[in-house]
């Protein structure tokens, strides 16, 4: 399937697009902490093994959330992007009035 | 009083009496400052069915208690008056330096009245008010206006101006202040063109009492923790700015293309915030106490379009690029120079710009009409363009209408993609569902700043809400307007909400003006805005037939891309907004809602 890469990922790994096969979501960002190494281990996940909040994963422009999360299955033809929460992120703004 | 000054200045213009008049207490209360107490003064004081480009129509530069403090971001200051684009109530926001100096000068704000009868611009010097003589500037770009009026004045005087776009009243003419700094939407700097007024010169030595100045330094210190580990705040915005969102915007289908004929760009990865990082980025730029800096200062150092500036910012980026099939940065940068130099608004002259090439390509605009060969994508069109609009030059006049009126011109006013005529930013309605709500509800028509829903929609913040879904938008399209309305008023920059939130808000505003406000108070303080604002409308002729969406949003479903054959269901949430907002069925607010906001 086809991966993006936004933000400061584009300069962790040195690259915007790249081609990988994996079955799902998590199966996917484990071969690209294989591919690019340990380190982008610690940007994508939280020391307990989940995702960074505010890491926001989309699969055909879907947010993984309304999906099966990271178990969302993946095909081929599938395009997964990974936009970091530098572009996104999480605060207590409005959480009191919804 | 403490966070205001207490002052007032009224200028007439007609007259030339410059009056000082005190602020009162109990408004400023209510309605805080900037957006909300400006607001306040025009729905006292101005018909609202006045013509908005008469001297009957007044102009309000509107600081707020936080403005000038060390408060995060307490750099703004509202321009509001009645709109000649859109015949709502404007309320225009910008930041930089200008308006903390006006309170250092010793103001709260300036009321301009009626109209000089030839070009001139005021002078502050803290107590020394003068009108003076703008001839010589008058038909200067911004930057040109700023760099002499500043010759004229003391070291470290402020400027805010309007430029060639003003003077001739393009519909979506902006306000400028510190070169690159706008109260951009809405045409602002055209009311100030009516009125023959070039520019406002300030130099302030005085200083800002704060009642509670531990308290404060305490919020502010708390406050700013809070940005810092926010990663939007202290991480997107620095380093990228706000372009960092064409690609998020573009991967979910929602950025408008070619007039809103899609929402899928090919070309967004060459004009995104990653690729104007890579090229044409100098260096960051901030506001008054503003920590994030999300200004970006930039240069293309050569080719056709070689220049330097400021932005552009994800907006003007989106609405002269995708909009108008443009993929090539340095153009849409040259533009942005242009809109900033020449003063007026790129996302609505990129939207208009939009409509021109999809009237043209249709065959509704026939090529006897215009000097340029107006088809999308065409990079030199746009520039050209955007040059000639600012001095209402051949197909530049046309443009300088807005979208509304030029595709009404050619019998197509479903071509123009706006609300209440003024043209929507950079997200797709069909494919984020709240925002098209927010959109259509507005006090000024098309506009993302006053509801931002896409920071839940899409940035899921403070919560993930699905984009797709209609179901409790209406209350969320609710709290981000009266948040905004509250935040707005304050004189602190909108983007502290990705990290702080209304108790953030008034954490630092109580111990500012020694006034207890809660949370509660806050919100209401909002909402009693958002109606005020309201009121001013339906007051100035506009019904519930004004709160909706071009046709193509609500009956042309998405060609491609992740929301693929979807429409903006706005009927879904129209009906239970104006519920929540406590407003009848058609959109009046009710006795007992006036009533519960104190209007």
């Amino acid at each position: 399937m086809k991966v993006e890469l936004f933000g400061f990922l584009q300069r962790a790994t040195g690259c915007g697009r790249l081609e990988l096969e994996a079955p799902t979501v998590r199966h996917l960002l484990e071969a690209l902490v294989v591919r690019f190494g340990e380190r982008l281990r610690g940007e994508l996940f939280l020391p307990d093994g989940n995702l960074r909040p505010g890491f926001t994963i989309l699969v055909n422009g879907r947010n993984i959330v309304f999906l099966k999360g990271l178990d969302t299955p993946l095909k081929p033809e599938d395009t997964v992007s990974l936009i970091p929460p530098a572009a996104g992120g999480q605060s207590h703004a409005l959480c009191s009035y919804r | 009083m403490y966070g205001w000054v207490g002052r007032l200045l009224r200028v007439n213009l007609t007259t030339g009496e410059c009056r000082v008049e005190k602020l009162d207490p109990v408004m400023a209360r209510d309605y805080i400052g900037a957006r909300g107490l400006a607001s306040k003064i025009l729905y006292n004081e101005v018909d609202p069915q006045v013509d908005p480009l008469s001297p009957e129509n007044k102009l309000i530069f509107m600081t707020g208690p936080l403005t000038g403090t060390s408060a995060i971001s307490g750099s703004r200051y509202n321009v509001v008056t009645k709109s000649p684009l859109t015949g709502t109530i404007a309320a225009s926001n910008s930041g930089g330096y200008f308006a903390g100096e006006l309170k250092y000068a010793g103001y709260d704000g300036i009321i301009f009245e009626g109209k000089a009868s030839e070009p001139v611009y005021l002078y502050i010097e803290n107590d020394r008010v003068e009108i003076r003589p703008a001839g010589h500037v008058w038909g200067k770009t911004t930057h040109e206006t700023e760099d002499i009026l500043k010759s004229e004045a003391p070291a470290g005087a402020k400027v805010a101006c309007i430029g060639p776009a003003g003077e001739k009243l393009v519909r979506f003419a902006c306000v400028v202040n510190d070169k690159n700094r706008a109260a951009g939407r809405s045409g602002v700097g055209a009311v100030m063109g009516s009125k023959n007024l070039k520019a406002v010169v300030v130099r302030g030595t005085g200083g800002i009492k704060i009642a509670d100045p531990e308290g404060f330094r305490q919020a502010v210190k708390a406050a700013l923790e809070k940005i810092k580990n926010n990663p939007v705040t202290h991480g997107g915005l620095p380093d990228y700015g706000t372009a960092v969102l064409v690609n998020v915007i573009n991967a979910h289908g929602a950025f408008p293309t070619r007039n809103f004929q899609t929402g899928v760009f090919p070309g967004a990865e060459k004009i995104s915030g990653e690729t104007l990082a890579a090229t044409y980025l100098v260096r960051k730029k901030g506001c008054l106490a503003c920590p994030i800096a999300c200004g970006r200062a930039t240069l293309v150092p050569e080719g056709p379009y070689a220049g330097h500036g400021e932005g552009p910012e994800y907006e003007a980026i989106w609405a002269m690029g995708a909009d108008c099939g443009v993929d090539d940065l340095a153009a849409i940068t040259k533009a942005n120079y242009y809109a900033n130099e020449l003063g007026y608004d790129p996302i609505t002259f990129g939207a208009t710009l939009a409509c021109a090439m999809e009237l043209y390509e249709k065959g509704y605009l026939p090529a006897q009409d215009t000097e340029l060969e107006l088809e999308f994508g065409n990079a030199r069109t746009l520039v050209e363009a955007a040059r000639k609009v600012g001095y209402r030059e051949g197909i530049g006049d046309l443009l300088a209408e807005g979208s509304y009126r030029l595709a009404e011109r050619y019998g197509h006013p479903e071509l123009s993609m706006s609300t209440k005529k003024q043209e929507y930013p950079a997200y797709d309605p069909r494919a984020i569902q709240g925002i098209g709500l927010n959109y259509a509800t507005t006090n000024r028509g098309g506009c993302h700043v006053r509801g931002y829903t896409i920071a839940s929609e899409v940035l899921g913040i403070p919560v993930q809400t699905d984009p797709l879904v209609t179901e409790g938008k209406a209350g969320l399209v609710k709290t981000f307007q009266d948040l905004t309305a509250l935040v707005d008023s304050t004189g602190i920059c909108l983007f502290v909400t990705f990290a702080l939130g209304a108790s953030d808000v008034v954490s630092m505003l109580a111990p500012a003006t020694g006034i207890p406000y809660t949370e509660e108070a806050g919100m209401l303080a909002g909402e009693r805005i958002f109606n005020l604002e309201r009121l001013f409308n339906l007051a100035a002729g506009l019904t519930r037939a004004d709160d909706t969406l071009a046709p193509r949003i609500l009956q042309e479903p998405l060609p491609e891309g992740p929301a693929k054959g979807r429409v903006n269901r706005l009927d879904e949430m129209l009906d239970e907004y104006y519920r929540v907002r406590g407003w009848d069925e058609e959109g009046r607010p009710t006795e007992a809602t006036k009533q519960r906001l104190g209007i």
